[in-house]
């Protein structure tokens, strides 16, 4: 579904250069529910921002659906971004003037067909992520988990192959954040969706089937869920905070190791 | 079925507050320069104003700084909205709405807004100046020449400058489009646009360079002239350069630094400065605008009390109530006549008294203009007409007794000799205009006497050397002037009443003014030249239309009556010192509109810090200090700067006119003192304004 290869990006001040990722390599499955993990500063945005090509990337190759992204035209990209990926942002990024149930249909207005379909789409989605009684109220009218799971369902609409999160529960509390990553949940199970997310919830990311953890602009390690044989959320959760601490404590990390630990955790999937 | 249409229908009704400030910025231009312009076209102030006079200089001076405020502040407006408009249009963008799609929308929404502010401005415009010119009339002073005729050529300003708002709306609405970094898009509203930081030095420089410019720009064009012999090009007004510069270093310093030292409580203020400093580059672009109109604002108010103030000391002061003096081939009404006049309405005069003069050409250099703005100085036989009085003539008109050698001449100046350029005393040969016999003279110093100073000047002759040169000149070349008082108190009606008589009395031959000179005309044309006070450039002066500040001013033989001088003063001058008003209004008008968007604008883009804030448990009473630290910076500082800087300049300008004050002169400066208080206190009441609306915008409530 989405394969990385060699990903490079900086950041320039003035006449000074930032490497913020140093050559990262990764593939997603179709259908997976995979989390970026890191410390701030770590690259995890800005992975998510150059797989959405948001921002220029300097280095590498990044291939959607076998499509490589780098290289498009601006109106190529952008009905990529429309039709091939759905985003949920920290912040929500909804809409002020538009009520929820329209916010959701945003990516079918861009594309012209927020036709009937479209609104029973979208009214199924809310209906889904049970948010379906505020879809005629506006955003600020609304809590900010119902706020964060109309834009799941806004990322939904247009059935993308990859959803792309960048720390969808941040801003929430336990409870809120719980009702999003079911409704990440619900939109695998019931539409096939495949989830990217950044996240510094291990709660969140111990929902996923992998999660990846980044530091300083590298993989340091990959650590697989074992959901099929009745792991349960919390003994990954614990197996996550561990890799985490060590990553923590890990002061000799340098660059070489990441990647023998990368071929450890199965990069080539 | 939603259309991308009604979607971004939908979206802007959302950002209508941001739209309507958007339109009222450029709306607020539009009508300001419109109605700026449309004063500066009229032909109701091109007719007071001479041409090449330096009010009409000013006026246009001042109107370069209020269309370069207007800008800044349509930049800014245009700027402020997009800021808020790139969450909306980054949102769109990362749900694959590409630029053809956006785009649009986009200009069709800018180019409605702006259009249509600066459409509704411009309309706007010409209301406004009629209700402020109507409002002049009716509060402060109306006269026949108040009468506004407007020049419609004044648009074409108004639509170079519409045409600049819609394309800096589109040039902006495309940049957005252009960015290829979505992210930076959508963080465009929360990014800080922190100013350079220079260190401590930067106000202390500023205020030098400040003080340099103003110096090094007043000074430049004599010193070209005294280098090159040549007129000094427009470019040399580059050399006030500095002042602007300074500016922008002093609002650097008041807005990063400020200019009370925090070395005892480091945290006072601190959140208000690291606001303000975290947005300095709009905030000090707006200090600096808010600045220059403040200093322009006082500019054109100064004219006020510098002309009325001066003028009133010096019609107190008068020795004598009624000055006249005719040529005599004019029938002029004399002593007998003037008391039958004054008896008519029951009034008597005293202490009349009238003494001969004669109309001589006198020599000197002159400045004579070249090809390419040069000019070479040049010996002239027969450079100007000036009035000699004999010795014994002046001394029965003044009651001043003199001692004069044969051979020399003394030329009257008045007691602080500050109008010693009217005078020449370079003059080594008198010539009779119609004998042209010649009498060799040298200046013998100056002698004071107030009353008598004119810009044609009046000299004294021994009355041996008067009488030699007097033979044979015609009564068209020979003068009589002529002083008395009432006994008591004087009547308006009857002051009216013999001005009037007196211009009827005089022959079309006399309808001229001071500047028109009839030995420089006979030297012009015996150069085989046009004189320059026969063409258009001459001000005319009509004996139909004795009320208006023209004839008032510059009739070569305009009487000096007290009462009327005193009383007609404002009506004379209504064109001229109401335009400075409007200047004035027009300028600070933009200032306080300046200054309380800006505030308003730090308010809401920082609405999250006062949010935390509050969570932090910050009084009301502490987020009001806050608040009010923050607006302090941006009325204060271009209050202060604005008008001490102007203030400085004015006193400056004074003292090198002839290197001293005179009384008119400081009484003027102390009356402009008082009206800096004046509006600065105003100031602070739009400030007090606009923290209780910032406040309010925060729900910032005080119990």
């Amino acid at each position: 579904m989405l394969c990385i290869k060699n990903l490079q990006k900086s950041y320039h001040t003035g006449n000074k250069s930032y490497p913020v990722l140093k050559g990262i390599d990764l593939t997603v499955a179709n259908e997976e529910f995979v989390a970026v993990m890191g410390p701030s500063g770590s690259g995890k945005s800005t992975l998510l921002n150059c797989i959405s090509c948001y921002i220029p990337f300097d280095e590498g190759i990044i291939t959607l659906g076998g499509q490589e992204l780098k290289g498009l035209k601006a109106d190529d990209m952008a009905e990529i971004r429309n039709e091939k990926l759905g985003f949920v942002f920290q912040d929500f990024m909804l809409l002020d003037g538009l009520t929820i149930k329209e916010n959701v249909l945003v990516p079918r207005i861009i594309q012209g067909k927020a036709d009937a379909k479209a609104r029973k789409d979208a009214e199924e989605l809310l209906s889904l992520f049970g948010i379906a009684s505020i879809g005629d109220k506006y955003p600020a009218d609304v809590s900010g988990g119902e706020k964060q799971r109309a834009a799941v369902a806004r990322s939904l609409i247009n059935h993308p192959l990859l959803v792309l999160a960048d720390e969808p529960t941040g801003n929430l509390d336990s409870k809120s954040s719980r009702a999003v990553i079911q409704a990440f949940e619900d939109a695998r199970q019931n539409l096939g969706a495949t989830v990217f997310m950044v996240t510094h919830d291990s709660f969140a990311a111990s929902f996923c089937d992998r999660v990846i953890l980044l530091k300083d602009g590298m993989i340091y390690d990959m650590l697989e869920s074992d959901h099929k044989n009745q792991e349960r959320p919390a003994a990954f959760q614990n197996r996550l905070l561990d890799a985490i601490r060590r990553m923590s404590s890990d002061e000799t990390f340098s660059a070489e190791k990441p990647a023998e630990k990368s071929r450890k955790g199965g990069n080539a999937r | 079925m939603m259309t991308m249409k009604q979607l971004e229908r939908k979206l802007q009704k959302a950002e209508s507050r941001q739209a309507l400030l958007y339109l009222f910025c450029n709306f607020v231009s539009l009508m300001l320069i419109t109605a700026y312009s449309a004063m500066m076209f009229s032909p109701t102030v091109l007719l007071v104003l001479p041409e090449g006079g330096d009010s009409r200089k000013q006026m246009i001076a001042i109107f370069v700084l209020a269309l370069f405020g207007c800008v800044v502040f349509t930049v800014y407006a245009s700027g402020l909205f997009f800021r808020k408009k790139a969450r909306q249009l980054g949102t769109l963008m990362a749900l694959g709405a590409s630029r053809r799609r956006l785009s649009p929308g986009l200009f069709r929404q800018v180019l409605i807004l702006s259009a249509l502010s600066a459409f509704l401005g411009i309309l706007a415009g010409f209301p406004f100046v009629f209700l402020l010119w109507n409002l002049f009339r009716l509060l402060i002073v109306d006269s026949s020449q108040m009468s506004l005729v407007l020049d419609f050529r004044c648009l074409y300003l108004s639509a170079v400058f519409f045409v600049l708002v819609v394309a800096l709306s589109c040039l902006n609405a495309q940049r957005y489009l252009m960015r290829t970094n979505i992210m930076d898009v959508v963080h465009e509203e929360h990014k800080n646009e922190p100013v350079k930081e220079l260190g401590k030095w930067c106000g202390p420089l500023g205020i030098l360079m400040i003080l340099a410019g103003a110096v090094l720009g007043y000074l430049a064009p004599g010193i070209y002239m005294e280098l090159f012999s040549a007129y000094p090009p427009v470019w040399i007004n580059l050399l006030y350069a500095p002042v602007f510069a300074g500016l922008y270093l002093v609002m650097l310093h008041s807005v990063v630094h400020g200019w009370i030292s925090h070395r005892k409580d480091p945290y006072q203020n601190l959140i208000s400065r690291s606001m303000v400093k975290f947005q300095g580059k709009q905030t000090v672009n707006n200090l600096l605008v808010s600045t220059v109109l403040i200093a322009g604002s006082a500019f054109a108010i100064f004219y006020l009390p510098m002309l009325s103030v001066g003028s009133r000391m010096e019609t107190e002061n008068r020795p004598f109530d009624y000055f006249y003096h005719y040529r005599l081939d004019q029938d002029i009404p004399g002593e007998d006549e003037i008391k039958s006049l004054a008896g008519s309405y029951a009034l008597s005069i005293k202490d009349f008294r009238s003494a001969p003069y004669l109309m001589l050409a006198m020599d000197g250099h002159a400045e004579v203009e070249d090809d390419g703005g040069a000019f070479h100085i040049e010996h002239r036989p027969l450079l100007q007409e000036a009035k000699f009085f004999s010795q014994s003539s002046f001394e029965t008109l003044t009651g001043e007794a003199l001692s004069l050698k044969e051979g020399s001449y003394l030329a009257i100046s008045n007691a602080d000799e500050t109008m010693l350029y009217f005078l020449n005393s370079d003059c080594s040969v008198l010539t009779n205009m119609v004998t042209f016999e010649t009498l060799p003279v040298s200046f013998g110093g100056y002698l004071h006497y107030d009353f008598l100073v004119d810009s044609v000047g009046y000299y004294v002759l021994n009355d041996k050397d008067y009488e030699t040169i007097a033979s044979g000149l015609t009564p068209d070349y020979m003068g009589c002037a002529a002083f008395f008082n009432m006994d008591g108190e004087d009547s308006y009606a009857f002051a009216e009443d013999f001005f009037y008589t007196l211009i009827d009395s005089f022959s079309p031959a006399c309808e001229y003014p001071t500047y028109y000179d009839r030995v420089e005309k006979y030297a012009a044309e015996e150069r085989g030249e046009v004189y320059w006070g026969d063409t258009d450039r001459m001000t005319k002066i009509s004996f139909d239309a004795p009320d208006t500040s023209e004839f008032r001013s510059y009739w070569y033989y305009m009487p000096k009556i007290r009462i009327l001088d005193k009383t007609d003063f404002a009506r004379t001058f209504s064109v001229f010192l109401m335009m400075f008003l409007f200047i004035s209004i027009i300028c600070s008008l933009a200032a306080m509109i300046i200054s309380y968007t800006r505030c308003m604008t730090i308010a809401l883009n920082n609405r999250y810090v006062f949010d935390d804030l509050k969570r932090l448990g910050a009084s009301p009473a502490f987020l009001l200090r806050e608040i009010r630290s923050q607006a302090r910076v941006v009325f204060r500082v271009p209050c202060l700067v604005g008008m001490t800087a102007m203030y400085l300049l004015y006193a400056l300008l004074m003292l090198a006119n002839d290197g001293k004050f005179t009384a008119g002169e400081a009484g003027g400066l102390i009356t402009c003192l008082g009206i800096l208080l004046l509006t600065g206190f105003l100031y602070f009441l739009v400030y007090r304004f606009t923290v209780k609306r910032m406040g309010a915008e925060l729900e910032i409530l005080v119990s």
